[in-house]
C-alpha cells in the first residue's frame, strides 16, 4: 500500500490531486471557434456535464489540454484521457427569452459531452 | 446522475451567502477531514471521481442539510466500507463510542 510521507503532503495539497494528463499525445477534435452541441444524455452514473446545458448549443472558447475523463474514472472505467474545452453559451440559448442577453456562460466540459454543430 | 447536486438553474433555494473573512476550517474536525481526505487518498483507496460521486449518491434530504466537509465524511465512510478498508460495524461501534462521549 502507498503510504503518504510528510514530504508528499505539500504537493498533494497544492495540485489537489490534479487529473490533468499533460503527457498524453491526443489529438484534440475541436478548436477555438468551432460550433458544437452538448450531448443530451443522462447516466445513471458519474456525470460532469450539468443537465442546463444538455442539448445546448455553444462556441468552443478555448482547449485547457487533456484530462481523465470522471465518467469512466468514477467506475473503474480507466482514465480515458481526452481533451477539456471551456465552452462559450449565450444565456439566452440556455435560459430563453427572459434571460439577461448581455451575458455569457462560459463552462469547462470534456470532448465525449460534446457533437460539431 | 441526474441528482440533487445538480443545482444550476433552479429557483427558491435562497441567495449565495458570501462569509466575510472565510476560514480554511470553520472546526477543528474539518481540518482532519482534510487530512483524512488526502492520506486516503495518497493510499490509493479512491479517485477524485469516485469521491465525487460517492457525495452525489448522498441522500437529497441530508446532502442539503449537510456541510461541505460533512459531504466529504459521508464520501469517505461510503467509499472506505464498499471497498472493503473497514466494516460497517466497526463504524457503528466507532460512532457509539464517540455518542458516549468517547473521543478519538
Amino acid at each position: 500500500m502507498t503510504l503518504l510521507t510528510p514530504d508528499m503532503v505539500p504537493t498533494v495539497v497544492k495540485t489537489g490531486a490534479s487529473t490533468r494528463r499533460a503527457d498524453e499525445a491526443v489529438a484534440p477534435r475541436f478548436k477555438a471557434g468551432d460550433r458544437v452541441v452538448a450531448r443530451n444524455m443522462n447516466p445513471i452514473g458519474h456525470t460532469r456535464l450539468p443537465r442546463y446545458v444538455r442539448g445546448k448549443r455553444g462556441v468552443i472558447h478555448q482547449d485547457h489540454g487533456v484530462f481523465v475523463f470522471p465518467d469512466t474514472s468514477a467506475h473503474g472505467g480507466g482514465e480515458k484521457p481526452q481533451h477539456v474545452y471551456n465552452v462559450r453559451f449565450e444565456t439566452s440559448e440556455l435560459w430563453g427569452p427572459t434571460a439577461d442577453r448581455r451575458a455569457s456562460l462560459y463552462i469547462d466540459l470534456w470532448e465525449d459531452y460534446l457533437e460539431p454543430a | 446522475m441526474n441528482g440533487i447536486h445538480d443545482l444550476g438553474g433552479m429557483h427558491g433555494i435562497g441567495r449565495i451567502v458570501r462569509e466575510k473573512d472565510e476560514p480554511v476550517f470553520h472546526a477543528d474536525w474539518e481540518r482532519r477531514m482534510f487530512g483524512l481526505f488526502i492520506a486516503a487518498f495518497a493510499g490509493g483507496h479512491y479517485n477524485v471521481d469516485e469521491f465525487r460521486h460517492a457525495i452525489e449518491r448522498m441522500d437529497p434530504a441530508e446532502y442539503l442539510t449537510s456541510s461541505y466537509y460533512e459531504h466529504w465524511l459521508h464520501s469517505l465512510e461510503t467509499l472506505l466500507v464498499e471497498k472493503g478498508v473497514i466494516k460497517e460495524q466497526e463504524l457503528e461501534a466507532e460512532r457509539a463510542a464517540l455518542a458516549k462521549g468517547g473521543s478519538r
